[in-house]
């Protein structure tokens, strides 16, 4: 008896825990919590071209049924309206347009036509100085009928750089105007309701469903929503329980209330709710999300997605059509992840390149700071995942918590030698040999870089002269020949100089038997160095610039990370005189740095795929990667071949042909310096000069040579000298017994 | 001493004694089992917690890394002992054990003993050094920063005198702030123990000693340390574990790369298990837990031979 009373209490049990498991309906497929995405089924993409011969890609909007529309130019200014219909086939839309007058915008109605903002200018793009003269808003049907014209003539154009970012109508007829900082709002019948200014740049202007509009910028309060109020005539914070961060917003359509792309993943959020849903991850779908320009849910579950990738020569414009699939369906490549702290857009660039063209592996990106963890318990998991064996294939050394040292004496990363001798395709000479031994240690390479930037000190040839490295003696008589007003930096404290130097000396330091010497005449110069500047800055807008010092003589140097060999000019432009770029004060080396600008990232000895590894470090390397790097400033190749393609095409001249048929030589870019864009420079052709003295410091760079802890014991220790507490001497002296504390503990 | 059980019932025979005996070993079998199952999780969290571990460390003092177990013999034994960083700590760990720990002793005796004697203020004394224990470690480094700081109190009393300041923390004197902010923590905790021994010494031996003529000091030395050698040798283990752990309060005063003198053992392992060297945290751990246990069996076997005659 007391045996059936134990068996069937025992079993109520059973049943009552095993109903703990249940967790009720289970949410809709495409709308999980945050962090929910199944791993049973995937979207599957299947991309389009959107490229028309001969034109770049301007605007595009997506249609509810998947139909998209877009507009093309040509550099003489010639634009084509394109829609791509539903099933696959493109087709152009009959355009009328005046002369000089291009589409700014294209927006949707309520009813599904298409609104083109159009901008006529005073000119043809080729000229010089041309305004905007008329701003019209055409209503259009999907077949080209035009429905209306909204005549706005100079009403919203008083300023020469006017331009049209989004157009949008509400439920009322409301039309919603964004030119980056301001929002124009029309009445039905077009004329000027109101103006309001953002405070910011306006990232994403979009519609809840026709009844409320919503502009997303940076505030002084950080990334905020704000909607339009019609009634008070201004923007009101929208009414929502969850805070938004910096993403890409756009309205949900019929599905939900707002999309929205942060990081790499797809949300949907209704008003109201206290978590957004995850929808997808764009990187399984090989998209990079920092490429998308428009994305949407179809009425039939599918997500529409146009991007626009700039990496290449001339710019590529993609629909990529998403399904949700089974995983089981979908044919399976073997999985490598890549391990970061954090996700920078290049290693996501590099990730959908890579998975696009690999038959055989795919990467996934692990983000251990995803979820706004804290630093500590983002490091903890990272080192937990490390020492157990179980971290990602990939390694990335960008945004790595630890020291190459660090991750040596764990033994978790591999010695990536055997695999660049034993590559046949793979020559290391080929390769910039500062950038191959930047991740260097003991003989054994543990690290690849895709390219980098040079960091370096920039002056005037007047005052630095021609030389190509100088001693801190040679910059304590240049500050002797100028005035005590005159700055040497701009908005440098005694630690940033302080640090600054050690980055470049910290290796004089310490000799390779470890004994360190700080307590050398050098070191002691170091401090007084960085003594000379003040204990705290603090960045007054209303002091005159950077540049407004330079030329008047009261700052003497800028710190700088060159990029491009573009940047040259940048810095003339700015200096208004021959300059020199040069490195931080040394003795005896150039004093440039090597930084890594691109996807640095080691082999985990633990990964099951090594060869799956290695071929993205091959891909990495390969001259295509190489050549196309993302943009102007991503920084220098490490492929000699494509360094060398990238000085030929900056010296190369290009010209167009002028309204009166003169050939002129056509600008290569356009760079900017300056809180408000001070100094705009169009760059032109590179002269063999600046090329050389590029190539110069890439030959003779080095790397940073001090490590965080080291550096924390010196500004720790520095502080009482600079208080005026202690002499340089003493506070060296306690420097050197707790520096060699630390390096002996590391031998 | 075996204790023999009375249960007061008459003695079995025969038939009836085996089948008592029978009954008694299976209820004796019975009460194992149960014995045992209760015993299992403590069994368990000992093994999972101490006896796994240590092996574990064993494990990986032997190889080169966590990940790839690649096995290396004594080769991070000897790259520890040949370690600079490590010497030092050594040697700074034992100077501070060989100074801090007999003068704990010493002092917690004396001042156990002058409490023990007739006079006045008795317990306000008592409570007056038992006070550092009810202190937490946080508001000790900060008293001892406010006091031994560049700028703090000592360095302007002593200014008042005309001497220079002395940067206590970070020069020579570092170690001797140490002992002291030690000896400041530990004497009280150690005095009680030395009362409670000292009170539990037979007053008819100390009264026949007295009859006897003996002096104080032989008194002392003949019969007081005799009983207080048990005392003794725990007061002198508790103190040289203490003496390990004063790291907590070094590292809280000087964070974890100090001035050499006070760079203690456990900054050593506290460093290599920051920087993920755990093949030389484990080496280090097990040497040192072998200085430990030599140690600690010296003092037992001291404490074996004076204590031998005055315990049952």
């Amino acid at each position: 008896m007391k045996k059936w009373f134990v068996t069937g209490i025992a079993s109520i049990f059973i049943f009552a825990l095993a109903g703990c498991g249940e967790k009720g309906q289970e949410a809709p497929e495409a709308a999980k919590s945050e962090g929910e995405i199944s791993e049973d089924y995937v979207y599957v993409a299947e991309y389009e071209d959107l490229k028309e011969d001969g034109y770049v890609t301007s605007n595009v909007t997506i249609g509810n049924d998947g139909q998209v529309f877009f507009s093309v130019s040509k550099e003489g200014g010639e634009m084509k309206l394109i829609s791509r219909k539903p099933d696959g086939g493109k087709e152009e839309i009959p355009l009328e347009l005046d002369e000089n007058t291009y589409i700014g915008t294209i927006g949707k109605d309520m009813e599904g036509n298409l609104l083109l903002g159009l901008i006529t200018y005073s000119g043809s793009p080729n000229e010089a100085d041309i305004v905007p003269e008329n701003v019209m808003v055409r209503r259009m049907a999907a077949d080209g009928t035009v429905l209306e014209d909204t005549v706005l003539g100079k009403t919203l154009s008083n300023n020469p750089e006017f331009y049209m970012q989004t157009l949008i109508e509400d439920k009322e007829g409301y039309c919603y105007i964004c030119t980056g900082q301001k929002v124009f709002v029309l009445k039905p019948g077009g004329e000027l309701y109101f103006e309001v200014d953002a405070g910011g740049y306006i990232g994403n202007m979009f519609s809840i469903k026709g009844e409320k509009t919503v502009v997303a910028n940076y505030g002084d309060m950080g990334w905020q929503m704000r909607e339009v109020d019609l009634a008070g005539k201004t923007l009101k914070p929208l009414d929502a329980p969850i805070a938004f961060d910096y993403g890409t917003y756009q309205s949900g359509g019929e599905y939900a209330d707002i999309l929205y792309t942060l990081g790499t993943k797809l949300y949907a959020y209704n008003l109201g709710e206290n978590e957004p849903a995850e929808i997808l991850n764009w990187v399984d779908s090989d998209i990079d999300s920092g490429n998308l320009r428009e994305f949407t849910i179809l009425e039939d579950g599918r997500v529409a997605a146009v991007s626009v990738d700039w990496s290449s020569e001339e710019a590529k414009s993609e629909l990529a059509v998403l399904t949700k699939k089974n995983r089981s369906e979908v044919s399976e490549k073997i999985v490598l992840t890549y391990g970061t702290t954090y996700i920078p857009y290049f290693v996501k660039t590099d990730v959908v390149a890579f998975n696009k063209q690999s038959d055989k592996y795919r990467i996934e990106i692990k983000e251990y700071g995803e979820g706004d963890k804290d630093y500590e318990t983002m490091v903890n998991l990272w080192t937990a995942d490390m020492s157990s064996g179980n971290g990602p294939d990939i390694i990335d050394m960008y945004y790595c918590p630890v020291g190459l040292q660090e991750l040596v004496s764990m033994g978790v990363v591999e010695d990536l030698n055997p695999y660049l001798d034993g590559d046949a395709e793979i020559n290391r000479e080929d390769y910039v040999d500062s950038a191959m031994k930047a991740y260097e240690l003991d003989g054994k390479l543990y690290a690849i870089m895709r390219c980098f930037g040079l960091s370096a000190v920039v002056g005037k040839t007047a005052d630095v002269g021609e030389r190509t490295s100088w001693t801190l003696d040679d910059v304590f008589a240049l500050m002797e020949s100028k005035g005590k007003d005159v700055e040497l930096f701009e908005y440098t404290t005694k630690y940033n100089a302080l640090q600054m130097m050690l980055q470049a000396n910290g290796d004089m330091f310490v000799d390779e038997n470890g004994t360190c010497n700080f307590q050398s005449g050098e070191f002691i110069k170091i401090l007084e160095f960085a003594n000379q500047f003040p204990k705290e800055v603090q960045y007054d807008p209303n002091a005159p610039s950077d540049i407004e010092k330079i030329r008047d003589g009261k700052l003497l140097l800028l710190k700088e990370e060159v990029t491009s060999v573009q940047q040259y000019q940048l810095y003339e432009a700015k200096f208004g005189e021959p300059i020199n770029i040069i490195g931080y004060p040394t003795s005896g080396k150039s004093g440039i740095m090597l930084t890594p600008n691109g996807t640095t990232a080691a082999m985990n000895v633990n990964s099951k795929n090594k060869e799956g590894v290695w071929e993205f470090f091959q891909f990495l390397m390969t001259e295509e990667r190489q050549e196309n790097l993302q943009s102007a400033n991503a920084g220098f190749p490490i492929l000699r071949s494509a360094l060398e393609k990238q000085f030929e095409k900056d010296m190369k001249v290009e010209y167009y042909e002028d309204t009166d048929g003169t050939q002129k030589e056509k600008p290569k870019g356009v760079w900017t310096s300056g809180v408000s864009g001070e100094v705009t420079v169009d760059v032109y052709a590179a002269t063999q000069e600046q090329v050389d003295m590029i190539k110069q410091m890439i030959e003779t760079a080095g790397n940073a040579e001090i490590d965080s802890k080291m550096l924390e014991i010196i500004m720790e220790e520095a502080q009482s000298y600079f208080d005026g507490q202690k002499s340089a001497e003493d506070v060296a002296a306690l420097i050197q017994n707790r520096m060699q504390i630390y390096i002996s503990e590391k031998r | 001493m075996k204790i023999k059980k009375l249960t007061g019932k008459p003695e079995k025979t025969g038939k009836t004694e085996k089948k008592g005996r029978k009954r008694a070993s299976r209820r004796d079998a019975r009460g194992r089992k149960i014995s045992s199952v209760f015993l299992t999780p403590s069994v368990l969290g000992v093994l999972v917690f101490f006896v796994l571990p240590f092996f574990v460390v064993i494990f990986y003092s032997v190889v080169d890394n966590p990940i790839s177990h690649q096995f290396v013999f004594f080769d991070n034994f000897k790259m520890v002992f040949h370690n600079a960083a490590f010497r030092q700590a050594a040697s700074n760990t034992m100077k501070f054990s060989l100074i801090a720990v007999p003068l704990s002793v010493v002092l917690s005796l004396g001042l156990a003993m002058l409490l023990d004697s007739k006079m006045p203020f008795k317990s306000q004394f008592r409570t007056f050094f038992l006070t550092p224990m009810m202190v937490p470690i946080a508001s000790i480094v900060l008293i001892w920063q406010v006091l031994f700081h560049y700028n703090g109190m000592v360095n302007d009393i002593t200014a008042l005198f005309g001497a220079g300041k002395i940067d206590w923390l970070k020069s020579d004197h570092a170690q001797v702030v140490i002992i002291v902010l030690f000896l400041w923590k530990n004497l009280g905790y150690n005095m009680i123990l030395f009362m409670a021994a000292l009170s539990s010494i037979p007053k008819d031996i100390l009264e026949v000693a007295v009859l006897e003529s003996a002096k104080q000091w032989q008194i002392f030395v003949y019969i007081k340390i005799r009983y207080l050698s048990s005392t003794l040798l725990f007061v002198t283990i508790m103190s040289l574990i203490n003496s390990f752990k004063v790291f907590r309060e070094i590292y809280l005063l000087t964070d974890d790369y100090p001035y050499p003198t006070v760079y203690m053992m456990q900054h050593f392992m506290n460093n290599t298990f920051s920087n993920l060297d755990y093949q030389r945290l484990s080496a280090a751990a097990i040497m040192m837990s072998i200085v430990m246990v030599v140690i600690i069996g010296i003092l037992f076997l001291a404490e074996n031979h004076f204590g031998r005659d005055v315990e049952g």
